[in-house]
């Protein structure tokens, strides 16, 4: 299975990269990790007239601690979000949901920014970057604009960026102190992606539950926010919360996807499984905390 | 799209080709650096038989294409023994039948080379996880677990 | 099992001696067939049906022809009366290999159409994509169980036959009174169990490059086959050449399982291909073709029937069987039915077996392509177990063959001797501790936990006597160095054959393992052999290998008596040493033979003189040689995930003689898992329209390193006498035992929910349906 032809372009600079882009319009696609897209291209289920490699362009592959939020360029590998400090400290739900994603040789490649602009709503990355609120920069022809997380995700392998546009940075908002993070996910098999999966954060301040939020990744057409199971959860006592109660209600009304390896109602059964396991861990790193 | 140059070090050679962009990295060590020990096991990154290591990193080589390596070294299979003498990955294979067919077996061994290069003295679980993205279809992976255990022991005695 | 390094041991047989391949194949030197590389030599990619079936409207290659970097596209026009006869030894000459490509219609996804030969793969794919294809689509028979009956939709509508069946060969009662007993029997057990399409999946898939040098009429070939004289002489027949006039070689094969076996279509097209360009032609499969169109197999049910009285004694025992074979079975569904009762003392059978043709990919040899009738009774048996309300283990125990029943007389005429059924099942449990675990199970129920054990006890007809598979050559010759060289025409592709035969001739002939090499996988040089699969190299070829090495032996011994001035018999040799017994001190070593033998054979009497070589053809003294085998597997299913997990896996084994422990456990391992993928993981999906939705490793689920437990392994060593080493073949028990196994566990931990899991695949998705199903999710 070898790709159709194309032409390359790995431009050194962001400014350029936007220029060619627009230039090329419709016929060109951004190649960041290439885990996602390569296989697609090798199996001619997708085809494109040129590539613009963005592998090169070294100001998105920095990672900045800011005042209260985390900026992840683009390019930051997958590898090393799992090895960065800044991210351990700062945005652990990333750092949690890291090792899960693929293998680890898919991870030497694999990008913060492809993940989440490929925006499959099985990957753990979009649920993140859902569940935080997190801040997807993008960059055109027009200029840089932000789009807030909730905004981003309109469907399997679908968002609002642009066709000219490229995302840039992530800004994933630092969760204070008395926090705790869990993610969980079950797959066929490790690496797979997952059928259901969990990604949770929770703030308990005088043993009540300040803050939760919950993602769903799996479980839609998009990641998802569980907000009525949050809102249970606000105000609740940490140590009287009713993991399974909330599992639950965190996929009550909703009708995930059929096929070959889970019925929508498999889907429903582990979902609320995999909120539960995942809000219990956050709690007790919470309480820990 | 006209061919494009790429020169990369393998294996501590220089190599240079000029290539069509699509051509995967797999496809340049194979066919014009004559390393034929990088093999294909599906194309589209699930089996990890193409596995090398690129500046550092275990990278699934039928997922690169060779224009994107350009400046980069790699270490393919064919680099890990040195003047002939086995590295303990590859003797730890031997010792416990690791390998049958040996299609997966060059995929295997770098993974494992790359893999205690990161964690060497990885859990039981760390192993497992660690080389769930190869795929073998022989030896069930028992000698393969057995042989990253015995490899990591010889390795930290080794170092010690 | 850690290998060995063989060092003074005078005695290899039964070490786990460290492998000749290791060293090529863990330093990245294999030779597999797409590592090969000739000058002008071009590329391979066949445009392949979408459709299951459809009648070829427009099939217009003028624009792919005209692409740049292709050299040719071959149609069917272009192969048509060009070639001879088309048919295997071992499946014999009516079974005929369809056309290299479709004739005017397509029965299959994945059916070839055209052949692009080009400059490289990626142009020859590119090729493809110019290709004109216009296709009228017709309703296609998908489904078997259904498809015989189905007279409207026909598989191979041209061919003037009634219905879709293959084969129908209605019920035959192999003993007199077997409707009295299933009428006078105090319980009738009544199952059906359904095997799922699974398929083998080697990790290197299939591959040729042939090469025609016209002017001398030869065509050489390297594929990666398991049989490289079968190769040869169907290519011989069908291209109308003497055989010497072809090679074939495969050196490194990447796995096969029983897919690659033999001679496919388009290895056909490919060699026609090279023959009208006069130039060498590679053709790689790629992972989807191979999912899809390589050969697939194990989808069979069978409607089963036990006859129980009333002390769990099994009267009798019935199926109506019937098998997918496809659209073009590559080999057909080995329909061993007369081995359904296996290990048991079941002495009345009857069966009825019908083989269906589907608008599906062909059926392919599966390691133990057979091996349903231990998916059905031992599935059966479980389920009679529940039914009746009795302990599994105490149902066999009632009925299995042990040591003193034997040799015993099978319903179908089988005559077992040498097997130790029931004791592998009492090896296996108390590996497994039984009671312990039955306690542990009750208190996971209390808990609600599921967890379950199932077991699968099985004989394996190994070294059987289908055609062409009943003997080998091989060929052994002492060189003038001294060293050695073992010529088999056999075609390992994992099995370790340069190792076992290694161990062989180095004990018969008294010389380092070291010093011996083994040459197979190439025709040039090595006697004729049907290939490997069939789980009897170590019989056959073993014995091949063991009788020429003593013949060798004997004419050692005559030319070193004659310079030692001594008697044969007086003579020991040890280390390649060949010495007076008891005078260590007068000796030659094997190079001092071998220059005797060689340079000066003319000062030699003419009846030793005669070198230091021998070919031998071997064969059993009986068929098949029996290895049995009891597999136990604990699997606990998370209540809430549905995801079964395998705890513990347990196989108590006997196949005779080891001649490499290692080895065996190997081949047990490999064929487990695969075993365990089919159960659990593994399952090859068609949608109604006979459209294949599991083509790539995203759906298409092999086991990791993740899904597999340490495997435990005990054995018995029974000897055969079916051959002098006293060995048994075993290379496709593991995955004959497992599926039933695994099957059977699920089985298990489900059964007190009233669940009756009689039909695999068995993953989270079909679990949950079961739950949902009784109501007890």
């Amino acid at each position: 299975m070898k790709p159709a032809p194309f032409e390359y372009h790995a431009p050194t600079t962001l400014d350029a990269a936007v220029q060619l882009l627009a230039g090329l319009g419709d016929e060109a696609k951004v190649l960041a990790g290439g885990q996602s897209l390569v296989p697609m291209l090798n199996l001619r289920l997708t085809r494109f007239e040129a590539l613009v490699d963005i592998g090169r362009v070294e100001e998105l592959r920095r990672i900045e601690r800011t005042n209260g939020t985390v900026n992840l360029g683009a390019t930051v590998a997958q590898c090393v979000v799992e090895r960065d400090a800044t991210v351990a400290a700062g945005v652990p739900l990333l750092a949690k949901a890291t090792p899960l994603i693929g293998h680890f040789q898919i991870r030497s490649r694999g990008t913060v920014g492809g993940s989440i602009a490929h925006a499959d709503p099985a990957a753990e990355y979009p649920a993140v970057a859902l569940a935080l609120d997190a801040e997807l920069e993008v960059a055109g022809p027009a200029g840089r604009r932000t789009i807030p997380a909730a905004d981003f995700f309109l469907g399997t392998w679908m968002t609002t960026i642009g066709a000219d546009e490229i995302l840039v940075a992530t800004r994933f908002p630092v969760w204070g102190a008395g926090s705790g993070f869990a993610v969980e996910e079950v797959a066929r098999r490790h690496g797979d992606f997952a059928i259901a999966g969990a990604a949770v954060a929770v703030t308990v301040t005088d043993g009540q539950v300040a803050r939760a939020a919950i993602g769903l990744f799996g479980m839609g057409h998009t990641p998802l926010r569980a907000s009525a199971a949050e809102s249970a959860l606000t105000g609740a006592a940490a140590s009287g919360v009713d993991a399974a109660e909330i599992g639950r209600l965190a996929v009550e009304g909703l009708e995930p996807p059929d096929d070959l390896h889970a019925s929508s109602g498999l889907r429903l059964r582990v979902g609320a499984a995999t909120v539960s396991r995942a809000l219990q861990r956050a709690i007790e790193e919470a309480d820990r905390a | 799209m006209p061919e494009l140059p790429v020169s990369v070090i393998v294996n501590g050679v220089s190599r240079t080709a000029v290539v069509e962009p699509r051509k995967t990295l797999a496809d340049f060590l194979r066919d014009d650096c004559r390393l034929t020990g990088t093999h294909l096991g599906c194309e589209h990154g699930v089996c990890g038989a193409c596995t090398v290591i690129l500046d550092g990193r275990a990278v699934r080589s039928c997922l690169v294409f060779a224009v994107q390596a350009e400046g980069s070294e790699i270490t393919t299979v064919e680099g890990l023994a040195t003047d002939g003498e086995l590295s303990a990955v590859q003797a730890a294979f031997e010792s416990e039948h690791g390998l049958q067919c040996g299609f997966c077996t060059p995929g295997f061994v770098v993974s494992v080379t790359a893999l205690l290069e990161q964690h060497p003295d990885p859990t039981d679980d760390e192993i497992r996880e660690g080389l769930s993205g190869n795929l073998c279809r022989c030896t069930g992976y028992q000698g393969i677990l057995r042989a990253v255990r015995v490899a990591a022991e010889a390795t930290k005695a080794r170092t010690a | 099992m850690t290998m060995t390094t063989p060092g003074t041991a005078a005695r290899y047989i039964g070490q786990s001696v460290r492998r000749k391949e290791d060293r090529r194949l863990l330093t990245g030197h294999g030779l597999y067939v797409d590592d090969v590389s000739l000058p002008g030599m071009l590329h391979a990619a066949f445009l392949r049906s979408e459709v299951a079936k459809a009648t070829i409207t427009k099939l217009d290659v003028t624009a792919a022809r005209a692409l740049p970097g292709v050299v040719a596209v071959f149609t069917w026009e272009d192969f048509n009366g060009r070639f001879g006869e088309a048919w295997h030894s071992m499946l014999g000459e009516e079974l005929i290999v369809p056309p290299p490509l479709a004739i005017g219609d397509v029965r299959h996804v994945g059916d070839p159409i055209a052949l692009v030969v080009a400059e490289s793969r990626y142009l020859a794919e590119d090729a493809l994509d110019l290709i004109e294809l216009d296709l009228d689509v017709v309703t296609p028979a998908v489904d078997y169980a259904t498809a015989a009956a189905d007279t409207e939709h026909l598989v191979h509508a041209g061919w003037g036959l009634p219905s879709n069946a293959m084969v129908d060969v209605p019920f035959m009662p192999l003993s007199g009174d077997l409707d009295e007993a299933f009428a006078a029997a105090a319980h009738v057990i009544e199952c059906t169990i359904r095997q799922n399409r699974y398929v083998p999946v080697p990790m290197e898939a299939r591959g040729i490059v042939a090469s025609w040098t016209s002017g001398r009429d030869e065509m050489e070939i390297v594929a990666a086959t398991q049989s490289v004289h079968e190769a040869r002489n169907f290519f011989a027949r069908y291209l109308g050449i003497p055989e010497g006039n072809i090679t074939v070689s495969a050196r490194d094969v990447g796995g096969g399982f029983g897919q690659k076996m033999f001679v496919f279509r388009e290895e056909c097209a490919v060699v026609l291909a090279s023959r009208l360009l006069e130039r060498p032609v590679k053709w790689i499969e790629d992972r989807r073709e191979n999912l899809m169109a390589a050969g697939h197999s194990r989808n069979e049910l069978g409607k089963v029937r036990l006859a129980i009285d009333d002390d769990h004694v099994i009267q009798a025992i019935a199926i109506d069987h019937v098998a997918d074979v496809g659209a073009y079975p590559i080999c057909p569904a080995v329909a061993d039915l007369q081995l359904l009762p296996g290990p048991y003392k079941i002495p009345r059978l009857g069966f009825s077996m019908s083989m269906v043709w589907t608008n599906t990919m062909g059926k392919a040899a599966y390691r133990g392509p057979w091996m349903f009738e231990t998916t059905a009774r031992e599935m059966a048996i479980d389920h009679a177990a529940r039914t009746l309300g009795i302990d599994p283990v105490e149902l066999r125990r009632k009925n299995l063959l042990s040591s003193p029943d034997l040799p015993f007389t099978s319903p179908a005429g089988n005559v077992f001797q040498e097997i130790t059924p029931l004791e592998t099942l009492d090896q296996a449990l108390e590996m497994l501790d039984y009671e312990a675990f039955r306690a542990e199970q009750a208190a996971a129920r209390a808990e609600g936990r599921l967890l379950g054990l199932g077991i699968c006890v099985y004989v394996e007809p190994t070294s059987m006597n289908v055609p062409s598979l009943g003997t080998e050559g091989a060929t052994v010759r002492i060189e003038s160095s001294g060293k050695v060289v073992a010529y088999l025409g056999t075609t390992s592709h994992g099995q370790s054959i340069e190792t076992t035969m290694a161990q062989i001739v180095a004990d018969q002939l008294g010389v380092s393992y070291d010093d011996v090499t083994v040459v197979q996988g190439e025709t040039q040089s090595t006697p004729y052999g049907p290939g490997t699969g069939g789980s009897r190299t170590a019989v056959v070829a073993g014995g091949a290998a063991r009788e020429a090495a003593l013949v060798v032996r004997d004419k050692v011994l005559a030319v070193a008596a004659h310079s030692l001035e001594a008697s044969p018999a007086d003579l020991e040799i040890e280390h390649g040493n060949v010495f007076v017994k008891g005078t260590p001190t007068k000796s030659l070593t094997m190079r001092d033979v071998a220059k005797a033998a060689y340079t000066h054979a003319q000062d030699l009497p003419a009846d030793i003189g005669t070198g230091l070589e021998a070919t031998v053809r071997f064969r059993p003294t009986q068929f098949p040689t029996w290895s049995n085998a009891t597999h136990l597997c604990v699997v606990e299913i998370d209540r809430d995930t549905c995801i079964p997990r395998i705890l513990r896996y347990i196989v108590s084994e006997d196949c005779g003689r080891m001649i490499n422990p290692g080895v065996v456990e190997g081949q047990i391992f490999g064929g487990v898992v695969q075993g365990i993928g089919g159960v659990l993981l593994e399952d090859f999906v068609y949608d109604a329209d006979g459209n294949p939705l599991t083509t790539t490793f995203v759906d298409y689920l092999l086991p990791t390193t993740t899904e597999v437990p340490m495997i435990e392994i005990g054995h018995i060593e029974t000897d055969s006498t079916t051959n002098p080493g006293g060995y048994k073949g075993m290379g496709e028990g593991g995955a004959i035992g497992a599926h039933a196994a695994v099957a059977n566990a699920v089985g298990d931990a489900l059964a007190h929910l009233g669940i009756n899991a009689n039909s695999t695949p068995l993953g989270p998705n079909d679990i949950h349906r079961l739950l949902v199903e009784a109501g007890a999710d």
